[in-house]
């Protein structure tokens, strides 16, 4: 598949800021961490990421409201036995158990909204270094033209990089 | 006519938000018993082992409160002795109205019927005890362990009644299957069910006469009369179960069952029982 | 303050901390001596000596091996019941609610929490089962189609619980996987073997990426904002059961906050001694728990059990105020009579008194001592628990049904393995799983800067 060159960083800032120079350069730049850095991303010229997990959420409360509803007022009335001098249709219970399945819904859904926005799981390897996941902070240009890698790995290199180098995308 | 689908579910709706659902019980099946002639003999304990296929645990669990009786006469003594007056009252399931033990049955053992009973749907019965624990006349029996019935006498076990399986809620059912049999004989006679068609075992065991059973839905029945009474009250009336077991109790001046000297009393004051089911 | 982990914070942030992190947890996870393979194996025995065992005689002989009679037919299972789900509130509270908070300390003890969290739903669950009469037919308390003409009622407290503790169990279980999946990632490339390929498919292919860490941030604080609210419908919902009915023990107003106050105090202190016992046994944990927690947590069961004792009052208050017989029998069977007599001062002694020792920072952080009252604090709360559940039913309406209720051996048997069972699950989970948040425990260190230094937010 496609190639890709990699700077690692034992720095976040630096990181950060070999990706701005990047993305001035007009490259797409990732960046890799073992820690979160949405505050510093968020801080930098990289800009804040669309927030699209809240609509699954929505769509999870919404639906689980809705499924509470109609399950325990249609099941009700498919199967009616009278209990305790109460009506078939109790607002009670049907509240209560819709509260549990919004949220039961809600949360299935914003897991499932990860998923799909963190494009979990992945069935290609793609490429990165282990040593983001443990240490090191990294940042990858992707799918390029092999007459762009010396610019590149000349920006990368501006921030004081632990390494750069040539990664490239395995086959399953 | 197209408004007419339209009028039939909205009437629908308007029955399931009907508190209790049923507008009128079929019948109204209702025990009167007569405080005043009860004199604690347990005629009626013994006719409801034998009518109802009730286990006899023993010694050992009659000491751990796990009798099987679905009505016991329980005594309560008043007074220091040798002046000691002793007082009875039979307790069985009261087929509430309102009842507690229905709420709490979460896969529906219990429910209530078109008779107004409350029924017991041992099939449907996991044993959550919730139904026991809500009842506040701890009426309800719990099948502990697999009873066995010895030797010849399994022989005279009621052939119309379950035997039930351990890990199962039991109780009273107002001897469900007289009622089906007297229901069915009338049907067949191609009649309605008169008064004093149906007796449960232990109104029919009764040397005193103090149980009395028949339909409320009925104003001629002997129990419409009877629960009139001014002597009427029913259990815990103030929890709002609306039993259908009614009391009868002279009630005397100083609150006991000892009659006054001069002969007065403080009976009345209960409103008659409604007819039918409050819909 | 910042969240610090004092040792580590001497040293500046570079490298070598991060992967220090990752050492050492993975020390706990795969250094394994033959202390610890004894203590699972008595464990695990005497769980299925005492819990399995049991068990099985009771489903085979039936309910009436038990203390259980007929005023008395919820006892020492549905106390555990609702012991167990207390402590499964305690991971939540940690992670969810003091997420939303923005508590920094939470960092490193939240993953503990919320294991227990999971472990803990696990036996609730199973006393569900212990506790039927007829366990072979649990699976018809389930709502699904089926072809038995049988349904279940939405109206019982009941079937309440069971929508409630599943919601619960599903959102936790999602939540902690949810939570571990960059740590899976991490460990994949420092594991080999099974391990290697455990983590490797369960991280589902996790880089890191800035992209799949925001919307994990996100996704972290809607699971928080859900979960919050989740677990006190939790515990109100369990107090329901016995609320809802017209016992006169049961019939209260207050039982909803003071179960959910109940549950977070004895959850507390559930995972303080959880971890109390892990220093003991991996000495370097204490880079990561450290006496700071402790204070910190430690004026948390102060601040519940002041609450507590609160709520303790009013439900004594409410029942002398009312002045009927009934409330006022309950309340002298449960306060007044011998035996109970006893256990109810033992646990306002556990729970009241003991806890306000906690003022003093020196016994705050002293681990002997916070062994010593967590262990104090979960007797208090099952006694509290025991208090309610059997001694509202032994004086019902009846004076003539009224009867007493003592656990037989097969519950106390079944009680303690229960306990058992949950440890050795527990052992086994702290060998496979990080038991300890790699990626919070890196970002509570700090993120290795250059030149602007990290204002402390998260």
């Amino acid at each position: 598949m496609g190639k890709g060159i990699i700077g690692l960083y034992e720095h976040a800032d630096d990181t950060i800021k070999a990706a701005e120079k990047l993305k001035d350069a007009g490259y797409r730049a990732t960046i890799f961490s073992p820690v979160p850095l949405v505050h510093e991303i968020e801080r930098s010229r990289m800009g804040e990421r669309p927030n699209y997990i809240k609509w699954f959420v929505l769509i999870g409360c919404l639906g689980g409201l809705s499924f509470g509803f109609l399950f325990t007022l249609i099941t009700s009335a498919m199967y009616v036995l009278p209990r305790g001098g109460r009506p078939i249709f109790s607002m009670t219970p049907t509240l209560l158990l819709s509260y549990e399945t919004t949220i039961l819904f809600g949360v299935l859904w914003t897991m499932f909204g990860f998923l799909v926005i963190a494009r979990l799981p992945v069935f290609f390897k793609k490429s990165y270094d282990p040593g983001v996941k443990v240490d090191s902070f990294g940042v990858l240009v992707e799918d390029l033209q092999t007459d762009k890698h010396k610019e590149i790995e000349r920006i990368m290199h501006e921030f004081g990089p632990t390494e750069v180098r040539l990664i490239e995308n395995e086959q399953p | 006519m197209s408004g007419n689908p339209i009028k039939a579910i909205i009437e629908r709706l308007k029955e399931f938000r009907r508190p209790g659902y049923y507008k009128n019980y079929d019948h109204k099946w209702t025990m009167v018993i007569d405080l005043d002639r009860c004199n604690g003999c347990e005629a009626c304990v013994t006719a409801c082992y034998a009518e109802n296929n009730l286990p006899v645990v023993g010694k050992e669990d009659c000491g751990n409160s796990r009798v099987m009786n679905w009505i016991r006469v329980e005594r309560y003594v008043a007074g220091e002795y040798p002046d000691v007056k002793v007082k009875f009252i039979p307790i069985l399931c009261q087929q509430c109205s309102k009842a507690p033990c229905e709420l709490g049955c979460p896969v529906y053992a219990t429910y209530h019927n078109q008779d107004g009973l409350n029924v017991q749907v041992y099939n449907r019965c996991v044993g959550t005890f919730t139904c026991a624990t809500y009842c506040p006349y701890d009426v309800r029996r719990f099948n502990w362990f697999t009873y066995k019935w010895d030797a010849p006498l399994e022989q005279q076990l009621n052939p119309d009644v379950t035997v039930r399986e351990m890990g199962v809620m039991e109780k009273c059912t107002f001897c469900i299957q007289r009622i089906r049999a007297g229901k069915d004989k009338a049907k067949d006679e191609g009649r309605a069910v008169k008064d004093g068609d149906i007796t449960p075992a232990c109104a029919q065991s009764c040397p005193a006469g103090a149980f009395t059973f028949g339909d409320l839905n009925d104003p001629e029945s002997r129990v419409s009369m009877l629960a009139k009474s001014r002597r009427r009250f029913r259990l815990f009336e103030e929890l709002n179960t609306e039993p259908s077991v009614i009391y009868l109790k002279k009630v005397f001046a100083d609150g006991g069952g000892n009659p006054p000297v001069g002969g007065h009393t403080l009976a009345g004051g209960h409103p008659p029982v409604k007819e039918g089911h409050g819909g | 303050m910042p969240a610090v982990i004092l040792q580590l914070r001497k040293v500046t942030v570079d490298k070598r901390t991060y992967s220090e992190v990752n050492k050492d947890i993975l020390r706990l996870m795969t250094k394994t001596g033959p202390g610890y393979y004894a203590a699972l194996g008595i464990v695990a025995s005497l769980a299925g000596i005492l819990f399995f065992l049991p068990w099985a005689y009771q489903i085979y002989r039936g309910q009436g091996v038990t203390g259980l009679n007929v005023p008395v037919l919820w006892g020492v299972y549905l106390v555990n019941f609702v012991f167990w789900v207390g402590i499964a509130h305690a991971g939540t509270l940690i992670s969810a609610m003091l997420f939303i908070t923005k508590t920094p300390w939470r960092r490193a003890i939240a993953r503990g929490a919320e294991t227990m969290t999971l472990f803990a739903l696990i036996l609730v669950a199973l006393y569900i089962f212990i506790h039927m009469g007829r366990p072979w037919n649990a699976y018809w308390t389930m709502p699904y189609p089926n072809q038995r003409e049988l349904w279940l009622n939405f109206m019982s407290p009941i079937m309440f619980d069971v929508f409630a503790i599943g919601t619960y169990t599903t959102s936790s279980a999602v939540f902690l996987y949810f939570g571990m999946i960059p740590d899976l990632a991490s460990l994949q490339h420092q594991t080999t073997g099974w391990r290697k390929k455990l983590y490797s498919t369960l991280s589902l292919g996790w880089r890191g990426t800035d992209a799949q860490w925001t919307v994990h941030g996100r996704a972290t604080m809607f699971f928080s904002s859900f979960i919050m609210p989740l677990v006190v419908s939790v515990h109100s919902i369990v107090s329901w059961d016995f609320a809802l009915s017209l016992v006169p023990g049961y019939s209260q107003t207050v039982f909803a906050p003071y179960f959910v106050t109940g549950a977070l105090l004895s959850g507390l202190a559930g995972v303080m001694l959880m971890f109390t016992i892990m220093r003991w046994a991996y000495p370097f944990l204490t880079k990561y728990v450290t006496d700071y927690h402790y204070d910190r947590v430690g004026a948390l069961i102060l601040a519940l059990s002041l609450v507590w004792s609160y709520f303790t009052c009013m439900e004594v208050f409410t029942g002398l105020y009312a002045n009927t017989s009934l409330e006022l029998e309950h309340l002298k069977f449960k306060i007044l009579t011998l035996p109970y007599f006893k256990l109810y001062f033992l646990m306002i002694f556990c729970n009241s008194i003991l806890p306000l020792s906690l003022i003093f920072k020196k016994l705050r952080v002293s681990r002997p001592f916070m062994l010593f009252l967590c262990i104090f604090v979960l007797i208090g709360m099952w006694l509290e628990r025991y208090l309610i559940v059997p001694n509202a039913l032994s004086r019902k309406f009846l004076p003539f049904m009224w009867h007493d209720y003592t656990p037989s051996w097969v519950e106390v048997s079944i009680t303690l393995g229960a306990l058992m069972f949950f440890v050795s699950l527990f052992m086994v989970s702290i060998k496979l799983f990080p038991v300890i948040s790699l990626f919070e425990v890196k970002e509570d260190i700090g993120i290795p800067m250059k030149h602007e230094h990290r204002k402390d937010g998260a």
